[in-house]
């Protein structure tokens, strides 16, 4: 299993990005301190860290410098945001960067992507007899290749990411069309009827009332 | 045109026009006396041959009483001979103006003839062939007839030196002129230098440099409008100095409250599309529900001493005579449900002079920052000492203490010496801010003495109006 250390000073903010990745199937282990975690470091083996700038004890930056050479990948988590801070954060060999306040989803998706491109996280996602192969874009189910659309895959990625999770019709809407949703789209209905029917997910993809879909496992 | 290239200008056209006149009237007087002498030489010359015709005529030989014209001739031929270098030029005319005897390149021209009357000496100045003379006439009476003898005179020489003159003092104008125009410029320009450094000083603050000071040369009116200029430079870099600091505040105040604003909005935003996603069990919902609740609240109190301090800021306080006991029994009431601390308050009664409600606000920052320094069964004391221009208020606690580098900054909006410890205490980073603010209008300030692991002593001093508000009566 994926064991990912959240250092921030907030313990709210810890508590949130555990629940959240918890559920993710991560394991998460959470810190305020800087120096404590340096500690926890040095004690276990992380996959990813998840890191804040302004800590007690010692800051982002140096917590940073100590696990450069361990190879751990970070991700910087911060309130500031101007180019400059970033660029430090990145420079010292963050992974990537997530400024607050962020979106559930959003972190969720940076971290695997992290994962991934450590290739810690698993090549193929399953739910059922359905497998997705992120890298090659390809979906099989019951060993059968199954043809999906751009849109449709982005919101089956979706979907698997964040599986038993109600997900808003804005967020699936600005995630996967990248735009603003205006609330009287029938486009994301229609996408998610046909990525039913290829699926057979007639009966685990549901729809949520006044809210939008959930995939129930 | 630049300052002193006109200065320099109108200096040398002046001289020039002095330098012109007086030379003219200088080289023509010289002229005018020599042309006179001359003059005056050439009618004494002309005397003078007068007498020696009539000499020569008396001792011919008259076969009649009466000159003979021939015989006058005759005499007039050896006046001619008889000048000392080469021969005279003259002419003699008999009563009716009619030429007896003419030297060979006399002028033919009569008009001085006719001007001569009996008893009279005349002359005239005239021009043949490039040369000049002096012709003079005088008329001779004797031995019953009127001759008229007319001579010539060279006076080239005075007209040339008058060239020459002019010449000359054409060469000294144009010389003097040059070495003028260049003293002249030097002067100019070193008498409208400190223009061009005030211009330069003017340019260089319009560049943005405030500190820029033009040097000052002399004492004169230009090195007073230096002296002014600085003066108002300095006073003009401290206003901008004093703006930029002001806008840096202001820059820092945003971004540390942007900072602090979005922490709790993260929580609530996060935990909230938690509740709303996610099915979750009793615990942890209630968790989510709190979370929310909390950090909501801690939103609240920011807002609360965000508005406190705006107000504060903008407050004209009105100043009243209050009794030290009112402060006092104010701060026992409102710290006597804790019960973990110990209080000790030892106050001197006296008048103090404040703005009741800022100054418990005050108060109660500092008692309330002692208490989240102190550990339950730590002591805080309360003192008040009625001093002999004011009265002064201490909160000493001996809990954590401030390092001597977080003193400098714990006045500071949303500083907090330990971050985790002031939010479990609902702390918004905020009370010393507000607490300087109010101070700021009472013309006092907070002073704060504290050692690492021993505690910490806040105090202020608030000054007795009385005297002034006399003094303006």
């Amino acid at each position: 299993m994926i064991k990912i250390l959240i250092v921030d000073d907030e313990k709210p903010i810890c508590d949130l990005i555990d629940l959240n990745l918890s559920a993710a199937g991560y394991r998460c282990i959470s810190v305020q301190d800087g120096l404590i975690a340096i500690d926890k470091i040095e004690a276990e083996i992380f996959d990813l860290i998840l890191l804040d700038i302004m800590l007690p004890g010692a800051d982002g930056y140096d917590v940073m410098e100590y696990v450069r050479p361990l190879g751990i990948p970070v991700i910087f988590i911060t309130a500031k945001h101007e180019v400059r801070d970033r660029v430090k954060g990145l420079k010292l060999g963050a992974d990537d960067y997530l400024v607050k306040p962020f979106d559930v989803v959003e972190l969720v998706a940076r971290v695997e992507a992290v994962l991934r491109r450590y290739n810690k996280a698993d090549q193929l996602m399953s739910v059922g007899d359905v497998v997705v192969d992120v890298e090659a874009r390809r979906v099989t189910k019951a060993g059968y290749p199954i043809d999906l659309t751009n849109k449709e895959f982005g919101l089956l990625l979706l979907f698997i990411r964040n599986k038993n999770v109600a997900l808003f019709r804005e967020t699936l809407y600005e995630k996967v069309w990248e735009g603003e949703y205006y609330g009287d789209s029938r486009t994301l209905d229609l996408h998610v009827q046909r990525l039913r029917r290829k699926l057979g997910w007639e009966h685990c993809l549901v729809a949520v009332y006044k809210v939008g879909y959930r995939l129930e496992v | 045109m630049r300052f002193s290239f006109k200065l320099l200008l109108w200096t040398v056209i002046l001289l020039a026009m002095a330098l012109g006149f007086s030379g003219f009237y200088l080289v023509n007087y010289v002229f005018e006396t020599s042309l006179n002498r001359e003059i005056g030489q050439a009618l004494d010359e002309n005397s003078i041959l007068g007498f020696a015709l009539e000499t020569a005529a008396l001792n011919v030989p008259a076969k009649y009483d009466v000159l003979q014209d021939n015989t006058v001739e005759e005499i007039a031929s050896n006046l001619e001979r008889g000048g000392q270098s080469g021969s005279r030029l003259l002419r003699i005319s008999d009563e009716a103006k009619k030429i007896l005897y003419v030297s060979e390149g006399f002028p033919s021209d009569e008009a001085l003839l006719q001007r001569i009357t009996a008893g009279t000496k005349t002359y005239r100045v005239i021009l043949q062939e490039e040369t000049y003379y002096v012709q003079t006439g005088v008329s001779i009476d004797f031995l019953d007839r009127i001759l008229y003898l007319e001579t010539m005179k060279e006076v080239t020489e005075v007209f040339q030196e008058r060239m020459m003159g002019f010449s000359l003092y054409r060469k000294v104008t144009v010389f003097i002129l040059a070495v003028g125009t260049g003293i002249m410029y030097f002067i100019a320009s070193w008498l409208t230098k400190p223009i061009r450094l005030l211009t330069r000083a003017t340019k260089r603050m319009a560049e943005g440099e405030y500190s820029y000071r033009a040097k000052k040369l002399s004492s004169d009116e230009l090195g007073q409008l230096t002296v002014d200029f600085n003066d108002m430079a300095a006073v003009l870099e401290e206003n901008i100095g004093r703006l930029e600091e002001e806008i840096e505040a202001r820059e820092e105040f945003m971004a540390a409250f942007a900072h602090e604003l979005k922490t709790p909005l993260t929580a609530i935003i996060g935990y909230a599309d938690i509740l709303r996603s996610h099915r979750l069990d009793g615990e942890k919902s209630l968790m989510c529900a709190n979370y929310i609740y909390t950090e909501g609240k801690r939103l609240e109190t920011m807002s609360f001493r965000l508005l406190d301090i705006m107000v504060a800021g903008h407050k004209k306080v009105q100043l009243r005579q209050l009794p030290a006991e009112a402060f006092f029994s104010y701060l026992e009431n409102v710290f006597s449900k804790q019960s973990e601390i110990k209080f000790t308050i030892q106050y001197e009664n006296g008048i103090v002079w404040a703005e009741e409600s800022l100054i418990k606000t005050v108060l109660v920052n500092l008692v309330d920052n002692a208490c989240k320094a102190s550990e339950p069964g730590n002591r805080i004391e309360l003192i008040g000492e009625r001093q002999k221009d004011g009265y002064r208020f201490v909160v000493r606690d001996y809990g954590i203490g401030i390092s001597e580098e977080e003193q400098k900054k714990i006045i500071k909006p949303f500083y907090m010496v330990d971050k985790s410890r002031s939010r479990s205490r609902n702390g918004a980073g905020l009370g010393l801010a507000l607490c300087t603010g109010i101070l700021e209008l009472h013309q006092t300030k907070l002073e704060i003495e504290s050692v690492p692991g021993e505690g910490s002593c806040f105090g202020f001093f608030l000054p007795d109006l009385e005297k002034e508000e006399r003094d303006e009566e």
